[in-house]
């Protein structure tokens, strides 16, 4: 895949955009979230 | 090729010159040492998340660990994986709000000092801040290095100018504006990181004619991985090492799990959860962090393996056969000045400059401020004198220079990957028990500490060839590269010292909250 053959590799790469898509969700839904100062 | 031309010229002057200016902004809005120390606690969730970004991304990661992909391949992406869901989720979600909560609650303003509150001891405050000042000249110089070999190889200048140019110009701005200047610079500078390092990835792929042929063309290269690194057990640079191999003991122990956890204790990332005003800030920052790491270190590692393909493309060589003295720290910078287009040259300069200033700046503010806080005022004068951390700060860029100048080659991702793994040994779970434990044992937190960084510092002295080779002590005393064999020789030091001083915590904090529930509530007698 990707002129990728290692499922490790495919795997770190997979792994890291969808930890990074994580983030940008969790920043979403906890947007307006701890308010307090 | 080096680049020396009027637009050079033109593009650097207007960077530093914005820096200065936002320097100054610093100085003009620092009215006292807590605005000095943690930013007035008062940080935009966006310049917090640019701001640990950029600190976290140094040439450390880009040039040196870029450098490390070009040699051992794309198995260092699992850094990357570590430093989004440790370096970014877990850090802000999981430590940085309570982090932010106990440090405004205790009036804390470093990393030391939120420690020796939380424990109420001197000695926890004196210790973190004696570890700091020993561990972290060794990173500084690093990024130092990494920044001087780009510039040197961009504009041909000396080593020795490039070096003293570039620490002083960082220097100015963080001795004046403090905390509040670094972070400024820092959102700015991480802006740049980010489009530097995107145009950097498409290039690379367009000039070696896509994703698929480039990364096919490198896959068809694993016939080529040197002698010397296929019997350490490397397969190429689109495969993961032999596992337990001495290579993928070394790609796993130090460089992925070494700097991924490290990253956990950083005392210069840690004080950016105090510049919060709120968890709202810390819940905003977490989107904008997860992809510019992605965006750093992802980019770096890839277009570090990549590489390969260029040079053996044009030269017939690999990668770190280009590199003089097979110093792979010279690798991304030779590509960058030989591959790409003169702009993206002075672009990329621009961005490297950013990534080593905004960390640099960090680490220099972080080092002058344990040494006069944490070291000389223990705690009791952080908050009468500005003018000595501005001090401190001083005296510990000096030092680190110093040190930039003794370190030998190759050094950049090893160094990082020392400190970080020194921190997370001594810091990670007495800082863990001290945010989340309902009575933090000082004992408990005492012998973590000391375990920690004691194990770790022998581990390092006299057992990992590779730091064992940095220090010379081990050589010195018994003529030996190290005492014991593989697979230990190749364990990161990280890999023992972490789980004992985490071991000793828990079990001496767990004796502690029965002794005190025993002490509070005594189970009557039946």
């Amino acid at each position: 895949m990707l002129g990728i053959n290692d499922p490790w590799i495919l795997l770190g790469y997979g792994l890291s955009i969808g930890l990074a898509l994580a983030c940008v969700l969790y920043g979403l839904l906890n947007w307006n979230i701890g308010g307090d100062s | 090729m080096a680049v020396n031309s009027l637009t050079l010229i033109a593009v650097t002057a207007i960077y530093i010159a914005v820096m200065f200016y936002l320097g100054w902004l610093g100085y003009k809005k620092t009215k006292t040492s807590e605005d000095y120390m943690v930013a007035g606690r008062e940080a935009h969730p966006v310049i917090i998340a640019l701001s640990y970004g950029a600190t976290f991304i140094s040439t450390s990661a880009i040039v040196g660990f870029g450098g490390q992909a070009a040699n051992l391949g794309m198995g260092l992406i699992w850094l990357t994986v570590l430093n989004i869901g440790l370096g970014i989720l877990l850090a802000f979600v999981v430590f940085g709000k309570k982090t932010r909560e106990i440090g405004q609650r205790l009036k804390a303003v470093t990393f030391p000092d939120l420690l020796g509150k939380i424990y109420q001891s001197q000695f926890m405050q004196v210790v973190t801040g004696l570890v700091i000042i020993v561990g972290m000249p060794l990173y500084t110089a690093a990024v130092l290095i990494g920044g001087a070999q780009f510039i040197r190889e961009t504009i041909s200048i000396s080593y020795s100018t490039s070096l003293i140019g570039f620490a002083l110009i960082v220097a100015i701005y963080v001795i004046f504006g403090g905390l509040i200047a670094v972070m400024y610079t820092d959102a700015v500078q991480g802006a740049i990181m980010l489009v530097g390092m995107t145009i950097l990835l498409v290039a690379t792929y367009l000039l070696l004619g896509g994703v698929n042929t480039a990364n096919s063309s490198l896959t068809a290269m694993a016939p080529l991985v040197p002698e010397n690194l296929a019997k350490g057990g490397m397969t190429g640079w689109t495969t993961m090492p032999v596992f337990g191999s001495s290579i993928w003991l070394t790609m796993i122990t130090t460089l992925v799990l070494g700097v991924g956890i490290g990253v956990l204790a950083q005392p210069q990332l840690v004080v950016r959860f105090m510049t919060a005003k709120n968890s709202k800030s810390l819940n905003r920052a977490v989107l904008i962090g997860g992809p510019f790491i992605l965006m750093m270190t992802g980019v770096a590692f890839t277009v570090g393996a990549l590489t390969n393909v260029y040079f053996y493309q044009t030269l017939g060589k690999i990668a770190i056969q280009v590199a003089p003295g097979g110093n792979v720290d010279t690798i991304i910078p030779i590509f960058i000045n030989q591959a790409l287009p003169e702009w993206f040259v002075v672009l990329f300069m621009i961005t490297l400059l950013a990534a080593a200033m905004s960390t640099l700046s960090s680490l220099f503010h972080t080092m002058g401020t344990a040494l006069i806080c944490d070291l000389w005022g223990r705690g009791r004068q952080c908050a009468l004198s500005m003018r000595a951390n501005q001090i401190g700060v001083l005296i510990m860029i000096i030092a680190s220079v110093i040190i930039a100048f003794l370190m030998p080659g190759s050094i950049i991702a090893i160094a990082t990957a020392m400190f970080m793994g020194l921190c997370a040994s001594a810091f990670l779970p007495v800082f863990a028990v001290a945010v989340y434990a309902k009575k933090p044992d000082v004992t408990a937190a005492k012998a973590s500490l000391i375990t920690g960084a004691v194990v770790w510092f022998i581990w390092a002295l006299f057992i990992n060839t590779r730091y064992a080779s940095v220090y010379g002590l081990c050589k010195a005393l018994t003529g030996k590269a190290s005492l014991l064999g593989l697979p230990w020789a190749a364990i990161d030091p990280l890999v023992i010292a972490l789980p004992l001083s985490a071991a000793v915590v828990i079990i001496l904090q767990i004796y502690a909250d029965r002794r005190n529930g025993q002490a509070v509530s005594p189970v009557p007698a039946a």
